[in-house]
């Protein structure tokens, strides 16, 4: 009987870890710490999180202007 | 025992065919050499001239690799048991900062060099013809998970949106704000999927919902997540990591 109450609980236990196990696991949505470094190996001393947004307006900016040229260009043609 | 049975086999060969692989072998090493000091994206030095010749050489290279990249030589494709289990998460950011997508008012933005830019939902994008693969990410940083994605071959959208496929690239952006960009004939390669389900599952957002292009002949980099537009054009649109030195074309 001992051996029984003590299987209940080792059940108890692991099913009340469940739940516990699915918290731990981190939850998306919270806003990009812009100012802390970056994550990965790919980064280079220095780089920070807010770097990408940064690029990516320069990058829209520069290809939007590229393209509609390129565009009328090849209308002109 | 197995290298002299090889060099047999080899002796077995015609000359010309021994020196056409070796001719091949002499450019990959010479890639080769070339990655370790590119691909890697190791700064040498910031003195802007070496840094100009390096971006110079690394575009050669994005030539040559464009050169010798075969639009019909796949990648090799897994059984279901050899999927990693769990598949790594990687992003320059962590989880809990995971950019939330939403799917109701979610649309794909189309520009540049493409007939019809009218934008995509999700439903009509699920409607297309779906296809899986199992396949191994290969990341620059030096591991490799293989995994199971499921989606429309990218060709086969292209076609539909009337891109321009004689252009040179198509460039990507994406709801964390990364970009990258490919090489039209791998834009075309039978393998390269628009995909919206990973493991049979709609796209976790850890995993890049609504929308990741799978590229199993490129390194991980080169398959951007979140995808919110994309663009056809012949200017080069280089991408985050490319733009910060590493190797543009990374793939096979």
């Amino acid at each position: 009987m001992p051996g029984a109450r003590k299987l209940k609980a080792l059940v108890a236990a692991v099913l009340a870890a469940g739940p516990l196990v699915y918290a731990a696991d981190p939850r998306p949505g919270k806003p990009m710490k812009m100012d802390e470094p970056m994550h990965g190996e790919m980064k280079k001393k220095g780089m920070k999180k807010g770097d990408v947004k940064r690029a990516a307006e320069e990058k829209r900016r520069e290809m939007k202007s590229a393209m509609e040229n390129e565009i009328t260009g090849a209308l002109k043609k | 025992m197995k290298k002299r049975s090889m060099e047999t086999s080899l002796a077995a060969q015609s000359p010309a065919l021994i020196r056409s692989i070796e001719r091949r072998l002499f450019l990959k090493r010479s890639l080769s050499l070339g990655a370790l000091a590119l691909l890697s994206g190791c700064e040498l030095t910031d003195d802007e001239g070496v840094q100009k010749m390096l971006t110079g050489m690394s575009r050669w290279n994005d030539r040559v690799q464009g050169w010798i990249f075969n639009p019909h030589k796949l990648a090799p494709e897994y059984p279901e048991s050899a999927i990693t289990k769990p598949f790594p998460f990687n992003a320059y950011y962590s989880e809990e900062e995971i950019t939330e997508v939403d799917g109701k008012s979610y649309r794909l933005e189309l520009s540049g060099l493409i007939r019809d830019k009218k934008p995509w939902t999700l439903p009509e994008l699920y409607a297309l013809p779906q296809t899986s693969q199992i396949t191994r990410h290969i990341c620059v940083e030096g591991w490799s998970a293989i995994g199971k994605w499921s989606g429309v071959r990218f060709s086969d959208f292209l076609a539909r949106i009337g891109a321009d496929t004689t252009a040179k690239y198509v460039g990507f952006e994406c709801a964390d704000d990364y970009s990258t960009s490919i090489d039209m004939a791998t834009a075309l390669h039978p393998q390269t999927l628009l995909t919206f389900r990973f493991a049979d599952q709609i796209l976790p957002p850890k995993y890049g919902f609504p929308m990741k292009l799978r590229i199993p002949t490129k390194l991980g980099f080169k398959n951007p997540k979140h995808i919110t537009a994309m663009y056809v054009t012949n200017e080069y649109p280089g991408g985050y990591w490319e733009d910060q030195g590493y190797n543009w074309f990374s793939g096979s």
